[in-house]
């Protein structure tokens, strides 16, 4: 039981999708409860990759393949899991770049951190216009909406948005953090912001203690 | 352009290069192909010697740069098409590229000329701040670094407000920031008795519209003067950037080639920074038609490039390029450590030691890693130039330059996650005057000090 449940975590680390496919349902008909091959193999081991990652023992190409993994092995699972554990997930996350700001790859290491660690995270890309933040928070209700922004001259999109989120009494409904290499924790806490993350780990901390 | 009547056949390449969904070009294409390519030159990364001296591996590094940019290409995020460059193209653009060109003007006009490994020929210096800052300081910081008396060209740095309002990239906003700067600029240029500067200009534009508007001989960026045009990171491009392409061909100023490969992001690890920058340099010559390239190669987690892990692609990436092409490029720096801090002093030298040694120019510098406000002196970037003026005359070897940088990176390089912010411009320079104060000065000569007596023999 053990052994299979290393071999999971070993084959995320490694970024095998296939592997882990086969390894998922040879844990199923060895008996293993498909919650726990989530709870004690699969999202473990996407914390340990995120960390190795924090610290850069890994690069984003590897986490990028462990986190392909992880999808390869959730999928597999799905079909298993109860119809109310279908989709068991901390919470969800609304994430793009602000308007005219072209730049996503801190909003991108973001998105696979929070997903590995059991978020749900829907990701609206980059240069976001104002609007389409406000729209897509009164559609899907996220628990948390993420703002990158890498220049001065788009970050002044991000208190933008969450004007028209107060405008329309929907500011109370969501928590909202900001990152970026421009933003810093007065930037947000002056914007109104909830929370700023100064790199993805923090980030992901961030989103942990704003979802609780 | 250095092959100009392939401007359009290039540029027509967004429409009808291969197609490929955004989601897959990083992941599918860039990232395998590097790891494939570092892997069949065999290119490793070695801690213990950040400055090498292995012609064979740069000859390798600059294979793999090549094969990474051909097989790779430019990604249009606009189109989803990759933009292509054939063999042939390469070789016809490195062979039609010029070695020197004359930038700026009258007087102060200044020959830039390719540089080799351990060159005697001084780095042509480039001072620029890079980091943004209060309208109110904007002028005088542009005074103080134009007063730098190794300057040879520079790029202020950049407005978040003009007349008391937030600048909104593409608006109207924007446009008038944008002239703000370059008449902020050509003032003090013209009030330090250097009107024909070589300048950079605008920094504050992030939308093309801003880049057009200010091109003018009269008051504006003149012909004499550059653009930079960036690519996303990795590979990535956008029409916002190409327009900029075509406007600085016709409007025939001189263009940059702007990047900044992530250590830790999608290049991997040094020898994939290393190879990347040889690539980007291409793709700078044959697609923006850069008459030369700013890279500024940075950390993923720490945005600056003074640690050995940078340095290292620094170092190979340079050799390459100086053994196998006659390109022009410029080091760009970043600190951890925040201005008027002893470990700015160190951090600069040693990114301007081990850049010079290995054939590259300088761009100095942007200290506590470009991140903050106002918190960027001309004299972190002064003691940078001075050493790779010193390091060139006195024709330093590398592996000179390794000894001297692991001596360096011994003092700063456990720091660098911690390292100090330091002051704002505001507290260590006299902003009427536009010159430092004593505290920063005796700092800065303390330090200069301390560089002479291991080794670096300041020209005076």
């Amino acid at each position: 039981m053990n052994d299979i449940i290393l071999n999971l975590k070993k084959e995320i680390l490694r970024g095998e999708a296939t592997k882990i496919k086969e390894l998922v349902k040879k844990a199923i008909d060895q008996g293993l409860a498909p919650l726990e091959i989530l709870e004690k193999a699969l999202r473990p081991a996407m914390e340990e990759v995120g960390k190795k990652f924090e610290d850069l023992e890994i690069f984003l190409p590897d986490m990028m393949k462990a986190a392909e993994a992880m999808t390869a092995g959730t999928e597999t699972l799905r079909p298993y899991l109860g119809p109310g554990n279908a989709d068991i997930k901390k919470g969800l996350i609304l994430l793009g770049t602000v308007e005219g700001d072209v730049h996503e790859i801190g909003k991108n290491i973001v998105r696979v951190m929070l997903e590995g660690v059991g978020f749900k995270v829907i990701d609206l890309g980059y240069n976001v216009p104002v609007l389409t933040f406000v729209e897509k928070v009164k559609e899907l209700n996220p628990d948390i909406l993420g703002m990158s922004a890498l220049m001065t001259t788009t970050m002044v999109h991000m208190p933008r948005v969450i004007k028209e989120l107060q405008d329309r009494d929907l500011k109370k409904k969501v928590k909202i953090i900001v990152g970026g290499a421009p933003v810093l924790p007065d930037w947000a806490e002056k914007i109104g912001a909830d929370g700023y993350g100064e790199n993805a780990g923090e980030a992901v901390n961030l989103v942990r203690r704003l979802v609780k | 352009m250095s092959t100009p009547y392939r401007l359009w056949e290039i540029q027509e390449r967004s429409n009808t290069g291969p197609q490929c969904d955004e989601d897959e070009f990083l992941s599918k294409i860039f990232s395998p192909t590097l790891q494939k390519i570092v892997k069949k030159y065999e290119i490793k990364y070695n801690p213990k010697t950040p400055v090498p001296a292995d012609d064979d591996l740069a000859d390798r590094v600059w294979k793999a740069g090549w094969e990474l940019f051909q097989e790779v290409g430019l990604y249009n995020t606009d189109t989803h098409r990759i933009i292509k460059v054939s063999d042939d193209e390469i070789k016809e653009a490195l062979y039609v590229a010029k070695d020197q060109y004359w930038v700026g003007a009258g007087k102060d006009a200044v020959l830039w000329k390719h540089r080799k490994i351990e060159d005697r020929e001084p780095p042509f210096c480039l001072f620029s701040p890079d980091c943004t800052c209060s309208e109110e300081l904007h002028y005088s910081m542009c005074l103080a670094y134009l007063k730098e008396p190794l300057l040879d060209g520079f790029c202020a740095p950049i407005l978040e407000d003009s007349i008391g309002l937030k600048i909104r990239s593409g608006s109207p906003f924007e446009i008038n920031a944008c002239t703000q700067h370059i008449y902020n600029l050509r003032l003090a240029a013209k009030q330090v008795g250097r009107p024909g500067v070589f300048l950079v200009a605008v920094g504050t534009a992030e939308h093309d519209s801003g880049q057009i508007a200010v091109s003018n001989e009269n008051w504006g960026v003149r012909t004499t003067d550059s653009r930079l045009i960036g690519t996303l990171t990795e590979f990535k491009t956008a029409d916002t950037l190409l327009n900029r392409v075509v406007h600085c061909a016709q409007y025939g100023c001189y263009v940059g080639n702007l990047t900044g490969p992530i250590y830790g992001g999608w290049c991997g690890g040094s020898e994939g920074v290393a190879v990347t920058l040889v690539a980007y340099s291409l793709n700078g010559l044959c697609i923006h038609g850069a008459i030369y390239n700013l890279h500024f190669p940075f950390h993923l987690n720490l945005a600056s490039n003074t640690t050995r892990e940078l340095l290292w692609p620094i170092a190979v990436a340079g050799q390459a390029m100086a053994r196998n092409s006659k390109l022009l490029y410029k080091s760009g720096g970043y600190t951890n450590a925040g201005p008027m801090t002893e470990m700015v002093f160190y951090e600069a030298a040693c990114h301007a030691l081990v850049s010079t040694v290995n054939s590259w120019h300088l761009w100095e510098i942007g200290a506590a890693r470009n991140k903050h406000r106002n918190r960027t002196t001309p004299l972190e970037a002064r003691i940078a130039m001075e050493v790779g003026h010193a390091v060139a005359g006195q024709g330093m070897t590398r592996e000179e330059a390794n000894d001297i940088a692991l001596r360096l990176l011994s003092i700063y390089e456990e720091q660098a996650a911690t390292a100090p912010l330091g002051k704002e411009y505001q507290e260590c320079y006299d902003v009427a005057t536009a010159l430092p104060t004593q505290e920063h000065f005796d700092m800065y000569r303390k330090i200069k000090d301390e560089l002479s007596n291991m080794g670096i023999e300041f020209l005076y």
